[in-house]
């Protein structure tokens, strides 16, 4: 190998001169890590001679804890700034491994204290089998002021048991917007194994739904932690060390309080869902899912029976209307059909269809609500009025799929977006649906149903409103959007969410506006289907739905009223104002309940005079428009 | 070629190999008593470290079986591909606790930091050897090597380990200072080095790093739990007392008190267990090995020789020195282990490679080149 050999001459010999050098120094280094060494020594002889029984001491029981100091959760605030969760101080139960001899006696012990089941606690220590002996485990959580001071007062009968007091939920408006709020539990393994390297610990507090969970990042905050020497019993001695808690960032939602607590005040007692959304920014002003869920009953862990029992619920309180159910949009839907019929140049605002009260066509008849028909009628009426017949016959000229187009593009059979779990789609029927899904050929008939709103068509509320206010804005399709912002704990902004415009709606600004008068005669005209929604000094405009459950012609002569409450209709009212310059738009969904124009039009008013409560007020004032201008511009 | 020389043999040292055997030995006895009682699933850290020591054994015959000066001709494609293990570990490697640190090679999963040390001792050396006129360098002379040093300390420092590229810069300096610098080249690394702590500190330190750093300032503020390692492992030495609890009859170490016990940890357990007495007996042992090493460093012919054993003796000695002193409480938790005696197969073949070195070097003693 050549190389090596040229390597290897070219290696400079050291001579005797040099050598001296080296080994000068070789001596300065051995000296200096003899220096090293006896500081090793010296700091061996300090721990282990000087201060050895100290550490002793320390070492006997193993003396020193950790215990971690939960950091305040970020307060949840309202579109205004106004709290609407933020945290109270909450008494748990604590036990370390390490500081009870005898485990089974204690257990057994506070078993009888807590009126709770011994296999209960035994569960909360199994869960925590993996982590150290010295973590103090969770046995309960918000333990009464009576088992306080019991235990207090005979902690030497309960070695390892410990109260700890920790910063938990305070609802100030109990229920309020809970759906999409949340809840918080303790964390299990599965969220701790996906969690590693952060600094959960078993027995910790995490969201489990609604934003709670979704932005537990910014609200948890960074824990804190003090180091205590204890005593053989695990009583506190001195704080060696200690580092305060960080308290989470704040999140200001996009809700306004007034305006939910009446939407949620309306439904009470009802099943269904309100929607209000600014229509020019896609903002949520209300979200409301009834019934509301019992936030009180998450706290500590649901019980299973509790459980079960909403799950039978027929309201269904566990789910959230507003996106996850999934309704026939009924004759909500004609905003569709009305906006794909004009852009397709099927109609013009002049065409004029003859309604008997119903058509017959493929070898069927369909009927239209008015069984006497509204005779001839033209696109501003058939919305007003709400005539079946009217869209049968733009439905049957346009197909189902140019239909699906335009109900795709006003937002419908797809997610919208939000920043919340579990969103259902609902669906746009095509016939490149049917056969994939049922292997069937579309039926003609099927465009018709389809076009009132009552075939396969599925929505939820809140793509109805995100639709409505499409409608109105200008044709804008926006991400719905429930957080305004993300401050931190001294209530200065860190970041401020933007509205984010997802597409545009098809058609034109002029078709949107032949729709719009539709709409605002609905409310507004005698013989309009809304005028329950009506109001003095604001226009408003809006189209009623109802949506039939059960088609079953037995049902058709019996009244609504009469029907056991699963087979009556869903009333479906979705509207916007001021019909002049639109602000707010609201969709109502009632299960169960019947017409739209009946039932859900007076809580989507409800909802309005809340709103524009100011503006109603100084209607007659000079002032007239600024105020309404102010309350505009705080968003 | 070179022929084998009947004075090699004659030269070896054979007590190292027994000195080795010792520190083995202690090594194990302290990781079984590390795990002691318990019994995790798979192979015990005593038994995979019975093996690399063995392995390692392979690798000293391999070593001092060539001449070490093969070394110099290598040197540079050898730099070459331990930084493309380095890069490739970067890129593709297990990332583990949040660091890509790891090549898996199905058997082993290779930490390249750990050979990355010993690549750039060799690297030195031969750089330093060859231009080495005994005038001491200049600043200018020093850009090579600075570089050298500079691309798998960021590499290394990206992973992000930091004590392992503090250890690179631990070698540079040792090294650097051991060929000589002109004064002023000194105070211009001096003067450099100052104004760069703020910068590092402020951008290239990841948080956790920057934290344990503060943590050791100012235990007070301890925001995460190294200052509770800290607190345990002191503990746990302190109350070894003069003559220890006894072998496997330590508290801090067998209840989960203290953090990786059984790799940067490990002297804690041997203090507790063998106290004041057996402490200052293993630091005999021990740094009986790294003078002997350092002796070796004068006994080679030629300058290269020399530089290498100057390398392995810093290499060793830093990240020996680092460890006892974090285990003791006087540095920052930086995540180091002691050599020899931490369990961690990439650090043992390292330095079992290295001690090769210093071996070959030293049998070589009388095998004047040219």
């Amino acid at each position: 190998m050549p190389r090596i050999r040229r390597a290897v001459e070219k290696i400079h010999k050291i001579d005797e001169e040099e050598l001296i050098i080296l080994k000068k120094r070789v001596d300065i280094a051995t000296a200096l890590i003899i220096v090293f060494i006896a500081i090793l020594i010296a700091r061996l002889w300090f721990l282990q001679i000087k201060k050895g029984e100290e550490y002793v001491k320390l070492s006997e029981n193993n003396r020193i804890r950790i215990q971690q100091i939960q950091a305040p959760r970020g307060n949840v605030l309202d579109r205004f700034g106004r709290v609407i969760i933020t945290n109270r101080p909450y008494f748990n139960l604590v036990w370390t491994k390490e500081d009870a001899p005898n485990p089974d006696e204690v257990i057994k012990k506070l078993a009888l204290i807590l009126h709770e089941d011994i296999s209960n606690l035994l569960n909360s220590i199994r869960e925590a089998s993996g982590q150290p002996r010295y973590m103090p485990i969770l046995l309960k959580e918000d333990i009464d002021w009576q088992t306080l001071v019991y235990i207090e007062n005979h902690h030497f009968d309960l070695p390892g048991v410990r109260v700890e007091a920790v910063p938990s939920r305070d609802y100030l408006y109990g229920n309020m917007a809970s759906h999409l709020i949340g809840y918080l539990g303790q964390i299990n393994k599965e969220e701790l194994a996906t969690l590693k390297n952060s600094k959960y610990q078993g027995g910790d507090p995490i969201g489990k739904m609604g934003i709670e969970k979704l932005f537990e990042k910014e609200l948890r905050g960074e824990k804190g932690y003090r180091y205590l020497e204890v005593d053989v019993l695990g009583f506190e001695q001195q704080i060696l060390q200690h580092q305060d808690p960080l308290p989470g960032n704040d999140l200001q939602l996009t809700i306004d309080t007034d305006l939910q607590l009446t939407a949620e005040k309306a439904m009470e007692g009802l099943g269904g869902a309100v929607v209000a959304m600014d229509v020019n920014t896609g903002k949520l002003l209300a979200l409301a899912s009834s019934p509301p869920l019992k936030l009180d009953e998450f706290i500590g862990g649901i019980s299973a029976k509790v459980w079960q029992e909403h799950l039978n619920d027929p309201l269904h309180p566990l789910l959230d209307k507003t996106i996850q159910g999934q309704y026939p949009p009924g004759s909500t839907y004609k905003i569709v059909t009305a906006l794909a019929g004009l852009s397709e140049k099927i109609i013009n605002p002049q065409t004029v269809f003859y309604c008997s009260g119903g058509l017959n066509i493929y070898n069927r008849r369909y009927g239209c609500w008015k069984t006497s028909g509204h005779g001839a009628i033209s696109l501003q009426r058939a919305l007003s009025e709400s005539c079946d017949v009217y869209f049968y016959q733009v439905g049957q000229r346009l197909g189902v799929d140019r239909l699906a187009a335009y109900a795709e593009s006003l937002g419908l059979g797809q997610k919208t977006g939000i920043d919340l779990e579990n969103e259902k789609p609902g669906l746009v029927p095509t016939s490149a649906w049917k056969k994939k899904k049922k292997n069937e050929a579309w039926q003609d008939g099927e465009t018709l149903s389809v076009a009132i709103g009552q075939g396969f068509n599925l929505a939820t509320p809140l793509q109805i409103c995100r639709m409505t206010a499409a409608l109105v804005n200008g044709g804008k399709l926006y991400k719905p959007q429930i957080i305004e912002a993300i401050k931190d704990p001294e209530g200065s902004t860190i970041r401020k969410i933007q509205p984010d415009l997802l597409g545009t709606v098809h058609g034109s600004a002029q078709d949107r506006n032949f729709i719009i008068n539709g709409l605002i005669d609905a409310v507004n005209t005698r013989h309009g289907t809304a005028g329950s929604a009506k109001m003095p000094s604001i226009t408003v405009g809006g189209k009623t739905g109802t949506a039939q459950v059960v088609r079953m012609s037995k049902f058709k002569s019996i009244p609504q009223s009469l029907l056991p409450r699963q087979y009556k209709d869903h009333a479906w009212f979705t509207c916007f104002a001021p019909a002049e310059k639109p602000e707010i738009a609201v969709t109502v969904l009632v299960e169960h309940s019947g017409h739209g124009g009946s039932v859900a039009a007076p809580i989507a008013k409800q909802v309005l005079e809340e709103y524009f409560k100011d503006k109603i007020v100084v209607d007659d004032d000079e002032l007239e428009k600024k105020p309404a201008q102010n309350l505009h511009d705080d968003q | 070629m070179l022929r084998f020389d009947r004075r090699l043999l004659q030269h070896f040292d054979w007590i190292i190999l027994l000195w080795l055997a010792l520190i083995a030995t202690m090594c194990l006895m302290n990781l079984y008593s590390a795990i002691y009682p318990e019994k995790p699933p798979g192979t015990p850290f005593y038994i995979k470290q019975l093996y690399y020591f063995i392995m390692g054994m392979g690798l000293v015959l391999a070593i001092i079986s060539v001449d070490y000066r093969i070394f110099m001709a290598w040197n540079y494609p050898m730099y070459g591909a331990i930084c493309l293990l380095l890069i490739y570990a970067l890129i593709l490697g297990k990332t583990q606790s949040g660091a890509q640190r790891w090549i898996n090679l199905g058997f082993f999963n290779l930490q390249p930091s750990e050979p990355a040390k010993l690549m750039l001792v060799i690297t030195l050396a031969s750089y330093y050897s060859r231009k080495d006129t005994g005038k001491g360098f200049t600043l200018k002379e020093l850009g090579i090597p600075i570089a050298l040093t500079l691309f798998p300390f960021l590499l290394i420092l990206k992973q992000p380990d930091l004590g392992t590229a503090l250890m690179l810069g631990f070698i540079f300096v040792s090294m650097t200072l051991f060929v000589k610098l002109k004064w002023q080249t000194l105070n211009i690394l001096l003067g450099v080095c100052a104004s760069l702590i703020p910068i590092a500190w402020k951008f290239i330190l990841k948080p956790y790093q920057r934290q344990r750093i503060e943590t050791f300032l100012n235990p007070e503020a301890d925001p995460l739990k190294s200052g509770y390692h800290i607190m345990q492992s002191k503990i746990a030495v302190g109350s070894g007392l003069t003559f220890g609890k006894g072998y496997l009859a330590g508290t801090q170490g067998h209840l989960d008190f203290l953090p990786e016990r059984h790799t940067d940890f490990a002297f804690s357990i041997w203090a507790e267990e063998f106290g004041f007495v057996g402490s200052v007996l293993f630091l005999s042992i021990y740094f009986f090995l790294i003078l002997w090493g350092l002796n070796s460093a004068v006994s080679s012919r030629d300058k290269f020789g020399t530089l290498l054993c100057i390398g392995v003796v810093s290499l060793i000695f830093w990240q020996a020195f680092i460890n006892l002193a974090m285990v003791m409480g006087m540095l920052p938790v930086v995540g180091m282990p002691l050599p020899l005696f931490s369990y961690g197969g990439s650090s043992l073949l390292t330095t079992m490679a290295g001690i090769g070195i210093l071996i070959s070097v030293r049998m070589r003693r009388y095998q004047v080149p040219g």
